[in-house]
């Protein structure tokens, strides 16, 4: 009963809505407020504010988000189970949210960092020995040559009865900076000891990246712009001489057995959201499906739900910003875009033609570029991946940066979560963004904490 | 816990209508102003947030380390000496350790989560296979050996399956020694971590900071979660939302629409109804700003509703009620239930208030504080 009721009161607030609010919403309001997510916008700034579905979608879809929430929550467990079965043997995290927490970040901690791995081809001495249970595969393109054994990422969690590939452990060194202004800052950064599960020391001859997991909202947005936006945006000579270039990833599309834009992952090596789904599910779960089978090619869970998954990272609502009338942040935002920041960091995109109608041809204040960025050696895992070096990583949005510390207190910023501040996370920048980082070290204290504070209200 | 199975039956229909009823109200506030939400705070406000911490959350917390520290007392009672008798004060014990937590979870934010409390307290469902295989191995079961297993192999509801058994049907005798050994290191590791949960918000871990000062000070420039006062008072409501939402379509839609004891959440002991009902004690209590079992209480959202509109606080109050009420009607054990009609027309019209209760506060009094 009461859902009928329901649907008939949304109907009848879209009605209302497309007369009376529309022209408002497309006229004065969007350029008072720069909506984060065009009108998919919410506005919640809790700790469920990662966790909403996109304004404006059909109710068929915004069933299916929920199907999807039910997925993306689900914890799987050693088969034989009636509930989840599916886990492993080996596997880094038993659900989709308890790495992507309240579908926020993750912590640099066991069972949420992973370590990807690579063999070395210059290196030829040390081989580490086979590991049953392995499901990773060289992909054509891919400069990520499995390590035979350990694949390309390491499972350092087994079922019980299963030893995982490695233990990790990170131990933190620091060292000290200092502002123009002659205040000082400490900056963190891991050492990763991998032990493998034979009690030797993972060989030279492998190359590691340390990743913490990404917020997962918005999704749909990013996925939503065309090719051809971001390819506008590269400019991989620096014709412009701005010493920034900024240049597209080319990755392995396993539907279309071909190469394409890469666009997710923090160094962009997924082209898109279905096949980072079941990338994580076979990768970070062990849990085979349609896309990433067994080698009889039946599979853990079927394609509805690795469809639904899929489904509820492309439809989970931007949030929209906080404190747009403070004038530290307003001051803030000026010195984000006179210290180039908004070079990579692009704040407006217009979205393209999508399936989820209500994300398409949307105007989104994402804060990226899309694009990968040589950040200099500070930041480097020197681990390439497809077309990404060992120094670029993929300019992550900010959209709903602010919001880190509300849904997953303590958690950090950057690729392998080494900064405990944005602030920290600004300090880190090299390379291409030197300069900006250099703009924001010559800043008064007062210029530093409008900029911070403009980043919270995101 | 979140408690998610992979049998879809999702029947609600929440944003399309909060979000643009949201938007429908900001566009009708304000053309002018360009921030959507209002950011100015009475004393009221502050009052309720810091409230809301001492007298709301803190207590549930000790609540959950008073119960929790007796359920390790009442296991090793058992289990140094396994009798009915001794079985009984454990099993009771742990349904007794069941109340706070459920009555905490309309405010699971800040470390629960980010520290992996929640998992380590509550995870679901159990992994059986590896629990069986851990139960016939022979590894030394220590404090260290439950810190590395899974989540779904300690806290709750493993303990939970151990003592009750798969359907509420084990006897004293059933136990082998791994079993009670096993139990006992369970229950003592549930101890430690209730302890630091509390601890996270009263004196902080780690080094960090207690989570209470984080949301007693929201609106300070430097607040790390809550830059405006509303933003903590919409963490209450959408806490309370999160809750109900949850027991609605999750806890009582699964098995509703399934027809099977399986997605119960506390199946094994037979006492899903007890959750049921304290996840809406928990939104009571967020709501009210008081924990009846601690004997705590101060100045609340209630009475924030009641000054706008006093009207909507008395509906909201009311159906707190009639979903608790709702539940109450349902025959218990509901896992015994589920193929008998009058029960499940019970356990329907207990969903119904559930989420009548969740559109009134999504509808009218999430808007009122945003
Ligand atoms: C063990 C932790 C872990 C689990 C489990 C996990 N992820 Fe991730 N996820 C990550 C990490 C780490 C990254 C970044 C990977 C990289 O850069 O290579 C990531 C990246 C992503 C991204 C890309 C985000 C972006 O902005 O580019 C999506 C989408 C995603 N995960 C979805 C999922 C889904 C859906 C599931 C469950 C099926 C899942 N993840 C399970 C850790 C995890
Ligand atoms: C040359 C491109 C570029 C410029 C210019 C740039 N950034 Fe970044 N930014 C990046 C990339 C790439 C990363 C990811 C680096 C990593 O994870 O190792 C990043 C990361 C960040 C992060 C952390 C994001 C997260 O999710 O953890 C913040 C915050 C940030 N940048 C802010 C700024 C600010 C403020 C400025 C201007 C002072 C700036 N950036 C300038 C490319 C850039």
């Amino acid at each position: 009963m009461i859902y009928k009721r329901k649907i008939f009161l949304v109907l009848f607030l879209i009605g209302a809505i497309a007369t009376i609010s529309i022209p408002i919403l497309l006229g004065q309001r969007t350029q008072a407020i720069p909506l984060a997510g065009g009108k998919t916008t919410v506005f919640n700034r809790t700790s469920s504010a990662y966790e909403q579905p996109s304004a404006g979608i059909s109710q068929k879809n915004f069933d299916l988000h929920g199907e999807g929430d039910i997925a993306f929550e689900a914890v799987f467990v050693t088969p034989p189970a009636n509930i989840n079965p599916g886990l492993g043997p080996l596997f880094n995290n038993a659900s989709c949210v308890g790495c992507h927490i309240r579908n926020g970040r993750g912590m640099p901690e066991k069972g949420q960092l992973l370590v990807k791995v690579s063999q070395n081809p210059s290196v030829t001495s040390g081989k580490v020995k086979d590991h049953l249970g392995n499901l990773e595969k060289t992909v054509p393109g891919g400069s990520a040559l499995p390590v035979p054994g350990l694949g390309t990422q390491i499972q350092d969690q087994g079922v019980y009865g299963h030893p995982p590939e490695a233990k990790v452990e990170i131990n933190w060194q620091e060292q000290t900076g200092q502002y123009q202004d002659g205040s000082q800052y400490s900056l963190r950064s891991p050492s990763p000891k991998i032990t493998l599960f034979n009690g030797e020391p993972l060989p030279d001859s492998v190359m590691t990246g340390l990743r913490i997991p990404q917020p997962v909202f918005g999704l749909g947005l990013l996925e939503a712009v065309s090719d051809q936006t971001i390819l506008d945006l590269a400019d991989p000579e620096d014709k412009d001489g701005d010493g920034i270039s900024g240049r597209p990833n080319q990755v392995w599309d396993v539907e279309k057995q071909s190469l394409v834009l890469g666009r997710f992952g923090w160094k962009a090596n997924q082209p898109n959201l279905l096949q980072q789904t079941a990338a994580a599910y076979v990768g970070d779960m062990g849990v085979t499906n349609p896309m990433f089978p067994e080698a009889d090619g039946s599979s853990d869970i079927d394609s509805k739900t690795l469809e639904v998954a899929t489904f509820y990272v492309q439809s989970l609502a931007v949030p929209g910003r906080t404190l747009l009338k403070d004038q530290k942040v307003k001051r803030g935002e000026k010195l984000f875009a006179a210290a180039n920041c908004n070079k990579c960091h692009v704040e407006e995109l217009t979205t393209g033609n999508y399936f989820i109608p209500a994300l398409a041809q949307q105007k989104i204040h994402p804060y990226t570029d899309m694009l990968l960025h040589d950040m200099g050696p500070g930041l480097a895992d020197n681990r390439p991946d497809f077309d990404a070096s060992g120094t670029e990583w993929r300019t992550p949005p900010l959209w709903g940066i602010g919001l880190t510390q509300t849904v997953l207190p303590y958690s950090s910023y950057l690729h392998d979560g080494r900064a405990r501040t944005l602030e920290e996370a600004i300090l880190w920048h090299g390379g291409e963004a030197e300069m900006a980082k250099q703009a924001f070290v010559n800043m008064s204290e007062g210029d530093r904490s409008s900029l911070l504070r403009f980043l919270r209200s995101l | 816990m979140l408690k998610s199975t992979l049998n879809y039956n999702w029947q609600k229909s929440r944003p399309i209508l909060g979000t643009l009823l949201t938007g429908m109200l900001l566009l009708g506030t304000g053309c002018s102003s360009s921030s959507p939400p209002k950011t100015e705070s009475s004393d009221l406000q502050i009052t309720i947030i810091k409230d809301f911490a001492d007298v709301v959350i803190i207590p549930t917390y000790q609540q959950l380390v008073a119960k929790a520290a007796k359920l390790s007392q009442t296991t090793n009672a058992f289990t140094s000496n396994p009798n009915e008798t001794t079985l009984k004060a454990a099993r009771d014990a742990w349904i007794a350790a069941r109340a706070p937590w459920e009555q905490s979870e309309a405010f699971a934010f800040g470390p629960a989560d980010s520290l992996g409390y929640d998992g380590d307290l509550d995870d679901w469902p159990v992994n059986e296979t590896d629990v069986k295989a851990v139960i016939n191995s022979n590894e030394k079961i220590t404090q260290e050996f439950i810190g590395n297993l899974q989540t779904t192999e300690k806290g709750f509801h493993t303990m939970e399956l151990l003592l009750f058994g798969n359907n509420n049907n084990k006897k004293a005798k059933d136990f082998s020694p791994r079993e009670l050994t096993y139990l006992k290191a369970l229950a003592t590791a549930f101890d430690a971590t209730a302890k630091e949960l509390l601890q996270s918000w009263q004196s902080g871990v780690q080094g960090k900071p207690p989570y209470r000062q984080v949301l007693v000070t929201a609106g300070d420039e430097n607040n790390p979660a809550y830059p405006t006062v509303a933003a903590a008072i919409e963490e209450i409501v959408q806490g309370a939302m999160g809750c109900l939402d949850e027991v609605g379509n999750e806890k009582i839609g699964e098995p509703l629409a399934t027809k099977s004891a399986e997605g119960l959440e506390s199946r094994f002991s037979h006492t899903s109804l007890n959750d049921f009902k304290n996840n809406v004690l928990s939104v009571n209590n967020a709501y009210l700003g008081e924990v009846a079992m601690a004997g705590t209480s101060g100045k609340s959202l209630s009475e924030l509703v009641a000054q706008k509109d006093p009207e909507l606080d008395k509906q909201v109050k009311e159906e707190i009620n009639k979903a608790i009420a709702a539940i109450d009607a349902v025959p218990a054990p509901i896992e015994t239930n589920l193929t008998n009609e009058s029960a499940l027309t019970k356990l329907e019209a207990a969903q119904t208030a559930v989420l009548a209760l969740f559109s009134t506060m999504e509808e009218k009094v999430l808007p009122l504080v945003q």
